[in-house]
């Protein structure tokens, strides 16, 4: 999937994450798509309700080597 | 006979897809460590960290230094003798044999910004737990069980520090985004075609606890069943991925009420079987009810939350985390232990001898308006709780994002 700008949050243990991604949303275009890199375990579940309350769209995770990624368009 | 064969695998396979397959409700987790903290207060005493922990540093002092620490007012006990350190790295181990498990574990290297960011939030949780004689649990989680006053300010203290570090955070990650960023690693980990040797690991090394524990019935059945439910917290923190921290700092964040939910369940379910042992007079009712109304509760409440807001876990969730093979949890559980024997010394001793009696006093809530009162008192402040994350999670009032 392609994506309009890469948040590398790899290595990275809750809350930083979360909280990178929710900055770097507030000042994302709407409809433009963030591929969030994670390796947190939580972030299987903290992402997906964080886009949901948040109004934004996750349109796919993908399992890869050690963790995860991400496809959140902006709502 | 290949038939049966598939369905008797087919079992096994849902019963671990049961455990270990998506993390529990947070709410779960909460009411298994309340039950589980019923069972320790049965056995001796309530669930706490920081006395563990003091015990590991202070032990590598007086080792290395022949520093001559003591350990409240007392000989320093051997980290093997203290049911606390015990305590502290059976959940450890418990952690690390649920993450395998479930195949989450990796040593997961941090950029070199975050972990000294582990290692300072450690320092400054290891001077608020001395201050504040206690942690997310004495002066929380357990201590708010214990129905002692003292627990509702210190939790307080951590409520605001936790506002204040949060502040902090989101600074950092708009001005420095560096400090969380750059070169990081993860080794050993599971993924894709890889890692399927975590869950037979993961189960040796839940085996090798249970022998811990076992192996000191010859001596102690105290320490002996303190092994066990240490081992059964790490593995339940791990499993619904239970945060103390969360539970004070969502609100402030992201605004989901599930951490806190979680840490009510447990308070609660706590709660009731503590009021028995206390009211029945089991157990002493003035245990868990620390001497530390209402100066030293609310400094060491600040500071400690703090801390574990920058480290990212109290002393338990950096242990849990620790086990699931986070680095930076190392360096907060390392700047804690090194901190404390010092912080108790040169800040907390001179604190308490400095001020009046009357502000360092124990509180036990049912002295003052008794046992029914009590309860009802906490029952009113549990369900403000509740409402004010319920209605901060619909509205985002204290919410940054």
């Amino acid at each position: 999937m392609q994506s309009d700008q890469v948040l590398d949050c790899k290595g990275l243990s809750c809350p930083m994450p979360i909280m990178k991604l929710a900055i770097t949303m507030k000042k994302f275009e709407t409809d433009k798509v963030l591929e969030l890199l994670t390796t947190d375990p939580g972030s299987k579940e903290d992402v997906p309700a964080w886009c949901e309350r948040t109004g934004n769209d996750l349109l796919e995770t993908v399992e890869e080597g050690d963790g995860f990624a991400f496809f959140i368009r902006k709502g | 006979m290949a038939k049966v064969d598939s369905k008797k695998n087919s079992i096994l396979a849902e019963l671990y897809s049961t455990f270990f397959s998506k993390s529990w409700p947070m709410w779960v987790g909460g009411i298994l460590l309340g039950v589980g903290n019923i069972a320790l207060f049965l056995v001796l005493k309530p669930w706490g960290a920081s006395g563990g922990i003091y015990v590991w540093g202070a032990n590598l002092y007086n080792s290395v230094f022949s520093t001559g620490f003591g350990f409240k007012g007392g000989p320093l006990p051997a980290v093997g003798m203290f049911p606390y350190s015990i305590i502290c790295f059976l959940l450890f181990l418990g952690a690390m044999g649920a993450a395998l498990m479930s195949k989450q574990f990796a040593f997961r290297f941090p950029p070199a910004g975050e972990i000294l960011k582990g290692l300072i939030g450690g320092v400054i949780m290891g001077i608020g737990a001395m201050v504040g004689k206690s942690c997310t649990l004495g002066g929380f989680f357990s201590g708010m069980a214990a129905l002692s006053v003292g627990a509702v300010v210190f939790t307080i203290g951590l409520g605001l520090g936790t506002w204040i570090a949060v502040k902090y955070l989101m600074f950092e990650i708009t001005r420095f985004p560096k400090i969380s960023s750059g070169k990081t690693a993860s080794v050993l980990g599971a993924g894709k075609g890889k890692g399927a040797w975590q869950p037979y690991v993961g189960a040796l090394v839940l085996i090798w606890g249970l022998i811990i524990a076992f192996k000191y019935t010859d001596s102690s059945s105290v320490r002996a069943w303190y092994a066990a439910i240490g081992l059964f917290f790490g593995f339940v923190c791990q499993r619904s991925r239970f945060c103390l921290v969360r539970a004070l700092r969502e609100p402030f964040t992201s605004g989901d009420s599930k951490p806190a939910i979680g840490a009510m369940a447990g308070i609660l379910v706590a709660m009731f079987g503590f009021t028995v042992i206390k009211f029945m007079g089991i157990r002493d009712a003035m245990l868990w009810v620390w001497p530390h109304f209402w100066i030293p509760a609310i400094i060491g409440g600040i500071v400690f939350g703090i801390g574990m807001t920058i480290s990212g876990g109290c002393i338990v969730g950096s242990l849990w985390r620790a086990g699931e093979g986070h680095i930076k949890l190392y360096f907060a559980l390392i700047g804690a232990a090194l901190t404390m024997p010092f912080a108790t010394k040169y800040i907390a001793t001179p604190l308490y001898s400095a001020l009046p009696t009357s502000m360092q006093t124990k509180v036990f809530l049912p002295d003052y308006v008794g046992y029914g009162a009590s309860i009802g008192i906490f029952a009113v402040f549990f369900l403000a709780w509740y409402y004010l994350v319920k209605w901060n999670e619909r509205t985002g009032k204290f919410s940054a994002y």
